[in-house]
C-alpha cells in the first residue's frame, strides 16, 4: 500500500466546496448484525468458522485502504488503521472471522472496492 | 449535500485522459484485483466475476464521464456523495490497471514509495505514472473532504 497523503501535486488549481453541509448519516457496522442464537449455533457446526483475510497490494492508498475497511466492516478509525498496517507490514491481515456465507459476502465486497481477500477455515474452531 | 469543485491544470491532466480511457477499455473484460478466493464452485465464481465485472465497468464509466465538454471548456470536475464512492473505486481500478500494463518493472518497493525521477522516463511511462499520480490525488481529495458521506450511504 502507498502513503500519498503528501498534497495535490501539480494537477489541482483549486478546490472549492461550495455547499459544504453537515451530514447527519452514520457508520452501521455489519458485523454486529445477528442471528438468534440458536440458528447460529447450528450454521456454525454445519459450515465452521471461516476467516476474512486481506492481502497487500503496492497500489491501494493507506488512506483508501482505511476507509474501505470503516465502510465494509463498520470500524472505527484506530481498527480500521490497525488492521490496514497489518496488511501493509505483515502482508496480510483477517479482518473478519464467522459464518462461511456472511464471509462470501464480506469477501465479494472487498473486491469490489479492489482489494485482494481470501477465505480461510478457522482451525481453531 | 456536500460537493466539492476541484480546478485542475488541464494542460497536465488532458494529455493523460487518453491513457485513463485506453486503460478503461482494457478492463471491460478483466477484474482490476482478479479473484483470488480459490475454495467456491465454478458456477458460484463466474456469478461473482461477471457481477464483479459489471460494478467495475459502471464506475470506469462515471471516471471517464466527469471529463466532458465541460471540463474541457472549465477544467472543473465536481465531486458529492453521489459519485464519490463510484470514482474512489474507479481510482483504484484503473490505478491496478496501471501497475499491470505499464509500472511493472518499476517493482513494489518503488511504486509503494513513490520514489521515481519522472525526467527520466520514457514519454509512455512518464504519461503513465503521472495518471497513477494523478488519480491517486484524485482519491485523496475525496477521501479529505467527502468520506463521511462514503461512510454514511
Amino acid at each position: 500500500m502507498r502513503d500519498a497523503s503528501n498534497g495535490f501535486g501539480n494537477f489541482v488549481c483549486e478546490l472549492r466546496e461550495p455547499s459544504a453541509g453537515v451530514y447527519c448519516g452514520r457508520v452501521m457496522p455489519r458485523s454486529s448484525e445477528t442471528l438468534p442464537a440458536t440458528e447460529t449455533e447450528t450454521e456454525l457446526k454445519l459450515d465452521g468458522v471461516w476467516r476474512v483475510v486481506v492481502l497487500n497490494d503496492p497500489v491501494n492508498l493507506m488512506s483508501y485502504v482505511v476507509l474501505v475497511f470503516k465502510k465494509v466492516f463498520g470500524f472505527d478509525e484506530q481498527t480500521a488503521r490497525k488492521k490496514m498496517l497489518e496488511v501493509h507490514e505483515q502482508g496480510r491481515s483477517i479482518v473478519w472471522s464467522g459464518l462461511r456465507e456472511k464471509a462470501e459476502a464480506y469477501v465479494f465486497t472487498l473486491q469490489q472496492w479492489h482489494l485482494t481477500a481470501v477465505l480461510e477455515p478457522d482451525e481453531a474452531n | 449535500m456536500k460537493r466539492i469543485e476541484v480546478k485542475l491544470a488541464l494542460p497536465v491532466v488532458a494529455p493523460l485522459l487518453d491513457v485513463i480511457k485506453q486503460l478503461g477499455d482494457s478492463l471491460k473484460k478483466e477484474l482490476a484485483a482478479p479473484l483470488a478466493v480459490r475454495d467456491i464452485d465454478a458456477e458460484f465464481r463466474d456469478a461473482w466475476s461477471g457481477e464483479l465485472l459489471s460494478s467495475q465497468n459502471d464506475d470506469v464509466r462515471t471516471l471517464l464521464a466527469l471529463f466532458d465538454d465541460e471540463f474541457f471548456s472549465e477544467g472543473v470536475v465536481s465531486f458529492d456523495e453521489n459519485n464519490a464512492e463510484v470514482i474512489l473505486r474507479a481510482c483504484a481500478a484503473v490505478r491496478l490497471r496501471l501497475r499491470e500494463v505499464y509500472l511493472k518493472p518499476f517493482g513494489d518497493e518503488t511504486l509503494e514509495g513513490g520514489d521515481v525521477d519522472v525526467a527520466t522516463l520514457s514519454e509512455p511511462l512518464r504519461k503513465a505514472f503521472m495518471c497513477y499520480l494523478f488519480l491517486a490525488t484524485i482519491q485523496e481529495l475525496i477521501i479529505q473532504h467527502l468520506d463521511d458521506g462514503i461512510l454514511g450511504s
